[in-house]
Order: C-alpha cells, then structure tokens, then sequence
C-alpha cells in the first residue's frame, strides 16, 4: 500500500535517563532492544517491530503525528509538550519531581520575600509560566537547554524550575527547593488514531508493559 | 511574495485532481437525493457563535466591517447552514437533505493535513430523530468514501447518550463531567484512572477505565448495558445494536467497530457519533453524528445529524496509496490553424480544440501533434481545409 509499517509496531524510544528502564520493559515484553543502543537511530525486529530511537523531547510530536504508534516518554515531558496523545498507561518508573529552587542564601524556602519581579530560567517554559500564572506572580521566563543550576549562581534568574531525581545536582551547587510542581515517571502514549487501527498490537503491548510493572 | 501560513496554491494538476474527488463526492451526495448550498465565507460572528463551540470559536478569524460590526471567516459548514435553514428554508417539508462543498478557515497550527484554509464536504439530514437518518449519515459517508477509492477507511460509532447513562453512576458536578468526559475522550487512561481515585474509586471505577480501552461490537454493548443507568443510554445501546446490524446487510460489518470513547466534541453531539479513519494516517478523514441542540438555538424545532470532511485530507490518502483514480488531465482532440469557424465547429462537437497561433507550416504542426500526443490537426489555408495525417 506504502512506504509505511503497516504490520509491526512502531514503538518511540527517549535516549538518555529514561532508556534503561524502557529497554528492560520492552525486553520483558519480549522486544529485543540492546542495554546500550550506541548511535543507533532506528532497531528493527525480526517480529516487524521497530523501535526509533528519539531525544526524549521528539517523542510526543512522533507519536503524536503517527511516525510513530506508541511510544514510552516521562510525564515531564508530556506537560511541556501539550501534544495530542493518549496516556494508556503510568509505567512508573523514571520517578523525578519538577521542582522550584533557589539559592539556599536567598532564603526564599525559609519564606523570604520574593522579588517583585521574579527571573525563572528552566527548559520547562510552557509548565512554569503555568506554575507561575496560576499563582498571579509575574515572571520573566528565560528558557535555557541545559546546565539550568547554574544560572541562579552566577546572577541569571532569581529561580530555578528544572527535575530532580535524588537531590545530588541541587546539594552540589548549594541549591534547595523551594516549591514542587508535580512528580514525573515514565508513560506508555499512543496515537489517537492507530490505537483504534492497531488496537490489537497495542493493547497487547500494553499488557506486557503493565505486566511487567506489576511485577 | 510569500502566502499567509496554512494557505496554498492549487496548480492545474493538483486542482484537476481536487476537482474531480469533489465532483465524485457530489455524485454520492445526488444519488442519496441531497440537494447543494452554498453560503457565504463571511458572516456576522455574533450569529456564527450561536453554533460554535469553545474550540472553533477560538479558531475562527474575525475582522470588523466599516460600521464595526464584527465578522467572521467560517469555521465550518454545519452552522451556516443551520442559520440557512432556520431562515430562509424554514417552510421546506422535512427531512431535509442537504450537502455543501466549500473553503472554511480555521486559525490553527499548520500541520499535514491542517490547513487555516481547506474544503469541507459534508452533508447535513434536517428532521427528527430516528435511527433511520443516523444510519443514512453513516452509510452516506461509507459510500462517498469508497466513491473516492478509499474503501479501506474503518469506522467507530458510539452514542452520546450511552456515555452520560454510565456516568450518570458517578454523580459528578458539571464541572467534573465535562472534565471526566474530556479524559474519556482523550484516551487519558492514566488522568481518568487519577480522577477517579480523588472520587473514592470502586468496581464501578474500574469498570469504566477497562470500557474506555475496550473496542469491539456487540461484546461492548452487552458490557455498556451493566453499566448504563439511564433509560436514554439503553435506547442509545438499542440503537448501535441495530446499527451494526444494518451494517452488516450491506457488507460493512467488518469496518465498523463500537468505542465508546469516541466523544469528538464532548458538547456538540447529542446522539450517534461516528469517524473514519485509515490505519495508516494519524489523523480522522471523516466524521460527525447527531446535533440535536443546535437548530433550536436559531429558533428552529427540529433535530439534524450530518457529517464532514476534509478534502485535503482525502487527497493525502490517496496520494500516500499512489492513487491515479482522479486528475488524469483531458487529452486534446484537435490542433487547428487558421480557421476560428473550423475550431468553434469542433469545440460544438464536444472536442477540446488548441488553436495555433504561429501560422506553422504542415510539417511543424504535424511535428507538433506528434510531440503532444494530439491526434488530429486540421489546417485552413487558402479557403481550403484539410486534415493532415499525424499518424506516429
């Protein structure tokens, strides 16, 4: 008919921290991805599977858009993405919170007064301007893509909005929380419209994953 | 130089093409005995508003004429077309079966697909409710797809009102319906499957969350019937039943599937609710279902239920299953030269006629044809007409 995976599933994979674990779930499930897939783009399985391997933050709009069926993505990066998928399932694991922090010598987490008008840096844009309007506070968002913690210490923002996973990269840099906005794992997200066309693959799929979650 | 974002030009191959899915679609529309109309693209938007939802009224392009009075671009056919009913077609006998092929504009992100400008084909059945009219909405949209060549598009039907007899166990405010309703609609298992859990949980909770994944026939609507408590939701359960049937007389049984997830608009449809999809693209080619509520708000008593689709949307279908059904260019019957009497005779006898300006001699006009593929030449010279042999 096309160029395109009919059969198989095409099933989006985040590189980086949230790898591991979804290669272990997919393996469980019976689909053979490497522990490490070194600079691989795309893994092909014998069983007409095909896992694209994507920047965590590529995975809502290639699902999203049917490059891809389904795909595993932290919640994180759900709510910044606002894209149009379907949530099946939280497979837990990829735990992380998205915090607030400060400079522990501001003292904003002991209940200091806030700046009038607050810089916030973060690679969350859309879910701190969220944060921030529901609270009627105004801020000046700076959007940065990386090494976040270190712009309260050398004069950038006031505030930092970035995740946290054990707390280690905020104690290094003297950082503390000063408020949480919500705690992040990992997600199983489908294609509106291929979970209807794959329904049987899909939710297959699902049960494995889920199966596996339980245990 | 450049085109506003989500507009396009449509050159004469990609124009012939289009044209000819519409007019294939008119054919469907002509033989199920509905009738065209057309509309404005402009209209007051303080009418247009009175049919919009929440999401298309925020889409919808709006300026301002010199006395200030705000318009808009429309969104979409179903409105003005029940403004056009309520109006000028008030007295027509009912049911009334209408169709509309027309540009609509919608302010939203360009995407494949989605275009801020873009045909809607559609039709729109005026009179009361009846499992008749769903089942002509649905089988009209079957057919006018397979007219395309898109005989691989599958259908999902539901009911509104089988899903608000399940919820109606839940007691939820308003506020929480439409929330509730909006995860069920997004598929959101894990939001749905959270709120659930902040209203205490239970069995009935957990057989709402496995309906949501569940897709399938029958199976499904014996599965609905345990858990609907309202008498509208077990008519509206009645009704698909009898639907599939009907279906299957016809040969489609395999292609539609009952979900009850389909909402589309959680505010808008009143009744059926149906979309086609094909498995390879990751948008919807064609939906719609009952809209009860809406030709009352213009001061008309009557129930309607219709559907539409992009027509864009089509073409990327066919184009991804390298369909030459449609826009084979017509060939050209005659070259003529010299004579404006000779090329209108043979355009009254139906052929198509490209005139030679140049004045050529025999041996280029017949080099000509042979290149173009065209297959006569007549030649006036002289008060003299031949026709010259291009055999190739």
């Amino acid at each position: 008919m096309n160029g395109r995976n009919t059969n198989g599933l095409v099933i989006a994979l985040p590189k980086g921290l949230l790898y591991e674990g979804s290669a272990a779930r997919l393996r469980a499930a019976g689909i053979d991805v490497p522990a490490d897939p070194g600079r691989r783009l795309t893994i092909n399985s014998p069983d007409g599977t095909r896992v694209l391997l994507l920047r965590p933050t590529d995975v809502p709009a290639y699902v999203e858009f049917g490059a891809a069926d389904c795909g595993i993505v932290g919640a994180d990066v759900l709510w910044e993405a606002e894209s149009n998928v379907c949530e099946l399932a939280d497979l837990g694991f990829g735990a992380c919170r998205l915090v607030v922090a400060a400079r522990r010598e501001d003292r904003y987490h002991e209940g200091a007064q806030l700046p009038t008008f607050l810089r916030v840096a973060t690679k969350f844009a859309r879910t701190a301007e969220n944060f921030f309007a529901e609270r009627d506070l105004p801020v000046a968002l700076i959007k940065l893509h990386g090494s976040v913690e270190l712009s309260p210490l050398v004069g950038l923002a006031d505030l930092i909005v970035d995740l946290v996973a054990t707390g280690n990269t905020l104690r290094e840099h003297d950082l503390v929380v000063v408020d949480e906005i919500a705690s992040s794992t990992a997600r199983f997200v489908v294609n509106a419209v291929r979970f209807r066309a794959k329904y049987d693959a899909i939710t297959a799929l699902l049960h494995k994953l889920e199966g596996t979650a339980v245990a | 130089m450049r085109l506003p974002a989500g507009t396009r030009d449509w050159l004469p191959p990609e124009l012939r093409r289009k044209r000819a899915v519409e007019n294939e679609l008119r054919g469907v529309f002509e033989r199920w005995a509905y009738a065209e109309v057309q509309t404005p693209s402009f209209e007051r938007f303080d009418v247009l508003e009175l049919g919009l939802g929440d999401v298309l009224a925020q889409q919808t392009f709006l300026f301002a004429d010199k006395n200030g009075t705000q318009l808009a671009l429309r969104p979409e056919m179903t409105t003005p077309v029940a403004r056009l009913v309520s109006t000028r077609m008030r007295g027509a006998p009912l049911p009334l079966r209408l169709s509309y092929v027309q540009t609509a504009y919608r302010y939203e992100e360009p995407q494949e697909g989605r275009m801020r400008e873009f045909t809607q084909a559609g039709l729109e059945l005026i009179g009361p409710d009846s499992a008749d009219a769903d089942a002509e909405c649905l089988f009209t949209a079957i057919e006018g797809l397979d007219a395309i060549g898109l005989g691989d598009v599958l259908f999902d039907i539901n009911h509104a009102a089988v899903v608000d007899g399940i919820l109606a166990g839940f007691e939820l405010e308003p506020a929480a319906l439409a929330t509730c309703k909006h995860l069920i609609s997004g598929r959101n298992v894990v939001g749905l499957r959270a709120f659930l859990a902040e209203r205490g949980g239970g069995a009935a909770a957990s057989d709402l969350l496995a309906l949501v994944m569940t897709r399938g026939r029958e199976d499904v609507l014996g599965a609905a019937r345990q858990l609907c408590r309202s008498d509208a939701g077990m008519a509206g359960i009645g009704r698909l039943e009898r639907l599939l049937a009907r279906a299957r007389e016809l040969g489609h049984g395999s292609r539609i599937t009952i979900d009850l997830s389909l909402l589309r608009d959680i505010s808008y449809y009143t009744g059926f609710i149906f979309e086609g999809f094909a498995i390879d693209l990751g948008f919807a080619l064609c939906g719609g279902g009952r809209y009860d509520k809406l030709l009352p708000r213009f001061g008309f008593a009557a129930g309607a239920v219709g559907w539409s689709l992009s027509v864009e949307r089509l073409l990327i279908a066919l184009e991804r299953r390298h369909s030459t059904q449609f826009g084979v260019a017509p060939a050209i019957d005659v070259l003529v030269s010299g004579s404006d009497v000779v090329a209108a005779r043979e355009r009254a006898a139906g052929k198509i006629v490209r005139i030679d300006f140049e004045r050529r001699s025999e041996s280029e006009l017949v080099e000509e044809a042979r290149q173009q593929r065209i297959p006569r030449v007549v030649l006036a010279r002289d008060g003299a007409v031949r026709e010259l042999d291009v055999r190739w």
